[in-house]
């Protein structure tokens, strides 16, 4: 065995236990600012820069050798901490207050650790903030920078047990990937396969004050403009199957408000189902499209992000209820839960509305509040006698709208009334256009109603879905014609005809009104997003968020019930997966070791090993090697025991010696030795 | 060095840390029945599992020699060099040589590279006069994460010997027990004049170190001064008068080191034992040693 002493091993020094070593420190903070990112969305501004603060002391502190000493301090700072939180919260209980708390109580702590047994203590706590983290927001940004902060802590905690072992950057992160690629087999495994038990330890969360996005359940002037520069993702939708994407236009139906207030629409605040009898004349509207000639039938995938309100998107007009949500009255989903995680469900709609209306929704759709003035009256009078039917009137206001000059903005301005804005402001957004119009045809004597839902959407060519986005809120109407039943108008249509094809940030730009849409900045980032690299990169990062969504954050226990009875081992118990899971992981971690063992272990000798051979070869005709005996000098005390082989044995050692202390031994010569050692053997035993 | 065949793991201090924040992902997960969090404990469950392994792994090809330490005098402390060699083709991290017997010892090295070895000595104080063994001795780490330590027992033969603790009257004794004759002659070691410098001998009195040389980069040497000594002296167990045995080792121990110092031939009388005046290492350390393993 060569073994060269290696004098600059480093030796720790005996009293190590006094400060934490720099190296690991940079680390940890590297992973703790990973951890930041969703403190800074949902809790109270001081929080995160209360930790981004204590962090920096810390190492402006480390160096110095200053430390947190006192314990009278110590103690006043957890009670400023406590107090601070109390005032921000209004109590101590509720989930962001608690890690309000928790993220106080860190920072701190780090301001206060100083030896090596606490870092592990800071690594297990920078654990939990991920887990904090996770309870604030599990899109696929926060996600991907919690992961990232695990992964970082992993490393933190690989290069503080390094000591002083040469190499900072590389050398940890590879351990460290070692270690998560090997993991990353029993994590799938774990991930499908292991029990998610309902402890009955449920507790709801509470609903976080920035929880509520996206509209609400009254529509007013203005309270869809306000959405229009949100880039949040209201849902994502695919259509799978050989269901391919509509051609037209894309209306996605949210909510369906019957109550009209002049301008402000409501929709019920505890919507009734369709009524069983409504539910018969579905199957038979239902059994009619399709025997009808277009029976355009849709089925969508839609995932929802959480917007903690209930109403549910479909395509047009949903033909079914989805689990865990009904069908409204109005033909919309309205989910039993308010949506707080994200959500995943498989909805069939119809291009073609529902034909039937009983006589309380009738009398419901035609109701107008005693405050509409008399020139509004009178302009929906003269629409009625102008026409004989119903069409004819819808196709008169539409007209008005159109040749009226009324006007398309993000920015209309305040209207008190409907008739100020019909016959003075006329610059409107889609929910001034449906609000007044539905008004209108109630006037007139037509059954309608206001939709508000989304319009259009992203289509992302890499993962084949569209993405819709807050800004994509849209309001339109509908109305009831004898012939064809709830028939769709949309009024903004009418005002701004390139709308409905294209998604509103297009829409203003193509018409070159961006100076809306915020500051120019906006607009230029708004261009940017659109050239070719940045689509690219967005399309990829949206389709990540999606796939992130769709299939990991979607599989919860009740996915994965059904993951399991597709397996055919759902029904076995979690006691028997237990057991399997435990079985393949040992199976698996022995594999590791006795593949690491085999990896590492010093490559025999091939040389020494057949000397070795030779050697117990004489041995065995009766002379042994001594341990501290020479090559040469064993080959001359055996040849003169052993005159028969002598030649045999002088030459064998002399290819030793060659093979073994040559600069450069001629090639083939080991294969030499090897048959040599080995007729030597064959030849003996004869 | 017998060495267990496998390493054997066990869970570190940290570990009860690292189940209980598993215990709270677990919690929130099942609570919230939320995926997301089920994948942060299941990172961290499978991390830790494979850590295992990786530990087990990180002694692989690590092997143990214990080279024969020095004896030492009793309150001082026993140096234990070790030679910790890496025969595999990795790089091994954070090895650290546990000495359970005398006192806990732990040491620790960083990093042994590839196919090399590291030194380092172990130190523990040395109690009682005897003679001990090293029988077992650990070579234990915790790499990469230390939640888990593992650890492989090797079996060694090494022994030390610890001496009595010099203590008491440095003066030697007037030689009531001559054993040689009377003859005056030339001694050195005490006296005033300057008669040169020799190796320091462990335990002696540090009075008279040349510091000036040590403080040069050389060895640890002694000034020996010249004076009139009488001839070889018996130290003699049955002469003291002290009540305790350990108190008359340790008055012996000081003279046997004084005599040697003064180059004055010294013989040892204990019940039992009986070394005949003599000067010189070898001398030396048979009578320290017997001094040590002396049993009443």
């Amino acid at each position: 065995m060569s073994m060269s002493r290696n004098t600059s091993t480093s030796k720790s020094s005996i009293k190590r236990d006094t400060t934490i070593p720099r190296r690991p420190l940079l680390w940890m903070a590297a992973a703790l600012l990973f951890t930041v990112p969703p403190f800074f969305d949902s809790l109270a501004v001081w929080v995160p820069w209360l930790f981004l603060f204590s962090l920096a002391l810390k190492f402006w502190m480390e160096p110095r050798g200053y430390r947190l000493r006192s314990v009278i301090l110590k103690l006043l700072l957890v009670t400023t901490a406590v107090m601070t939180a109390f005032f921000s919260y209004g109590s101590v209980k509720g989930v962001e207050a608690g890690i309000t708390l928790l993220v106080v109580l860190a920072s701190l702590k780090i301001l206060e650790a100083h030896t090596a047994r606490e870092f592990r203590v800071m690594v297990l706590i920078g654990w939990m903030l991920c887990l904090c983290g996770f309870f604030l927001s599990q899109d696929f940004t926060t996600s991907l920078c919690l992961l990232v902060a695990f992964a970082l802590l992993a490393v933190a905690l690989i290069q503080f047990h390094r000591g002083a072992a040469p190499g900072a950057l590389w050398p940890p992160l590879v351990t460290a990937s070692k270690l998560l690629l090997q993991a990353s087999p029993l994590v799938i495994l774990f991930f499908l396969l292991f029990p998610r038990i309902n402890t009955g330890l449920r507790f709801e969360l509470r609903p976080f004050h920035s929880a509520n996005t996206g509209f609400s359940d009254r529509l007013s002037p203005g309270s869809i403009a306000a959405l229009a520069n949100s880039s949040e993702i209201a849902f994502r939708a695919e259509f799978p199957g050989s269901s391919t994407r509509p051609s037209g236009p894309m209306y996605w139906r949210g909510v369906v408000m019957w109550r009209c207030n002049g301008m402000e629409w409501r929709a019920p605040y505890e919507p009734r189902p369709k009524t069983s009898s409504n539910t018969a004349d579905i199957a038979g509207s239902h059994s009619l499209t399709v025997q009808s000639p277009n029976p355009k039938e849709i089925q969508q995938r839609i995932t929802l992000a959480p917007n903690g309100a209930r109403w549910m998107f479909a395509l047009d007009r949903p033909v079914k209820s989805v689990p865990g949500a009904m069908l409204a009255r109005g033909e919309y989903l309205w989910s039993f839960q308010p949506i707080r995680k994200s959500r995943q469900y498989e909805v069939v709609s119809s291009e073609s509305t529902g034909h039937d209306i009983t006589a309380k929704e009738r009398s419901d759709a035609l109701e107008v509040p005693g405050s509409i003035t008399p020139a509004v009256r009178d302009l929906a009078y003269a629409w009625t006698m102008h026409n004989r039917d119903a069409r004819g009137i819808v196709t008169s206001a539409l007209q008005f709208f159109r040749t009226q000059g009324f006007g398309y903005s993000l920015t209309p301005g305040e209207y008190h009334d409907l008739e100020e804005f019909l016959f003075r402001g006329r610059v409107g957004f889609c929910e001034h256009y449906a609000t007044s119009f539905a008004t209108l045809m109630r006037l007139a004597g037509i059954p309608a109603r206001v939709v508000v839902g989304y319009l259009g959407g992203e289509y992302n060519d890499l993962g084949h879905f569209f993405l819709v986005r807050q800004a994509d809120a849209h309001a339109w109407c509908e109305v009831w014609f004898p012939e064809t039943g709830w028939t769709r108008v949309d009024p903004t249509a009418a005002v701004a005809p390139g709308r409905a094809s294209l998604d509103l940030t297009t829409y203003l730009e193509t018409r070159s009104i961006s100076g809306q849409m915020g500051a120019g900045r906006n607009a230029l980032i708004a261009r940017l997003l659109r050239s070719g690299v940045v689509t690219n990169v967005r399309f990829v990062w949206q389709t990540l968020s999606y796939e992130w969504d769709t299939r990991l954050i979607a599989f919860d226990a009740d996915v994965q019930d059904v993951f399991l009875s597709s397996m055919g081992i759902g029904s076995r118990g979690p006691l028997f997966l237990i057991v399997e899971i435990l079985l393949i992981a040992i199976a698996l971690l022995s594999a590791y070791f006795a593949w690491m063992q085999l990896r590492t272990r010093s490559r025999v000798d091939r040389v020494k090993a057949m000397y070795e051979y030779f050697c117990r070869k004489i041995a065995r005709l009766g002379v042994p090697r001594d341990p501290s005996e020479g090559p040469l000098d064993f080959a001359q005390r055996a040849s003169r025991s052993l005159p028969n082989e002598s030649n045999r044995i002088l030459q064998i050692v002399d290819t030793y010696i060659l093979l073994r202390y040559a600069p450069q031994p001629a090639p083939g010569m080991l294969e030499r030795f090897v048959k040599e050692v080995n007729a030597f053997s064959a030849r003996t035993r004869h | 060095m017998k060495a267990a065949k496998f390493p054997l793991a066990y869970p570190t201090a940290g570990f009860g840390a690292l189940l209980f924040v598993l215990g709270a992902m677990w919690y929130a997960a099942s609570s919230q029945n939320s995926a997301a969090i089920y994948l942060l404990l299941f990172l961290l469950t499978s991390l830790f599992l494979v850590s295992i392994p990786n530990t087990l792994a990180n002694l692989a090809g690590v092997t143990l020699r214990v080279e024969s330490a020095k004896p030492t005098f009793e309150g001082d402390d026993v140096f234990f060099p070790v030679e910790i060699m890496n025969t595999s083709r990795a790089i091994r991290y954070g090895i650290e040589v546990f000495l359970p017997a005398p006192g806990k010892t732990r040491e620790r090295v960083d990093c042994i590279p590839r196919k090399s070895a590291a030194r380092l000595t172990l130190r523990f104080p040395a109690h009682h006069r005897g003679e001990y063994k090293i029988d077992k001795l650990h070579l234990t780490s915790c790499y990469p994460l230390g939640f888990v330590r593992a650890s492989k027992r090797f079996v060694s033969n090494q022994s030390y010997l610890v001496y009595p603790k010099p203590s008491g009257n440095s003066q030697l004794p007037n030689n009531d027990s001559r054993l040689v004759d009377n003859s005056v002659q030339q001694g050195v070691g005490q006296g005033d004049d300057f008669a040169g410098v020799r190796g320091y001998v462990p335990g002696e009195s540090q009075r008279h170190i040349d510091w000036k040389a040590v403080a040069r980069g050389q060895p640890l040497m002694t000034k020996e001064f010249a004076a009139e000594t009488k001839g070889a002296v018996c130290l003699d167990f049955s002469q003291l008068h002290f009540a305790d045995v350990e108190e008359k080792l340790s008055q012996l121990t000081l003279w046997v080191i004084e005599a040697e110092r003064a180059r004055q031939p010294y013989g040892l009388r204990l019940p039992g034992v009986e070394i005949s005046p003599a000067l010189g290492q070898m001398h030396f350390h048979s009578c320290l040693r017997a001094l040590s393993l002396f049993r009443a």
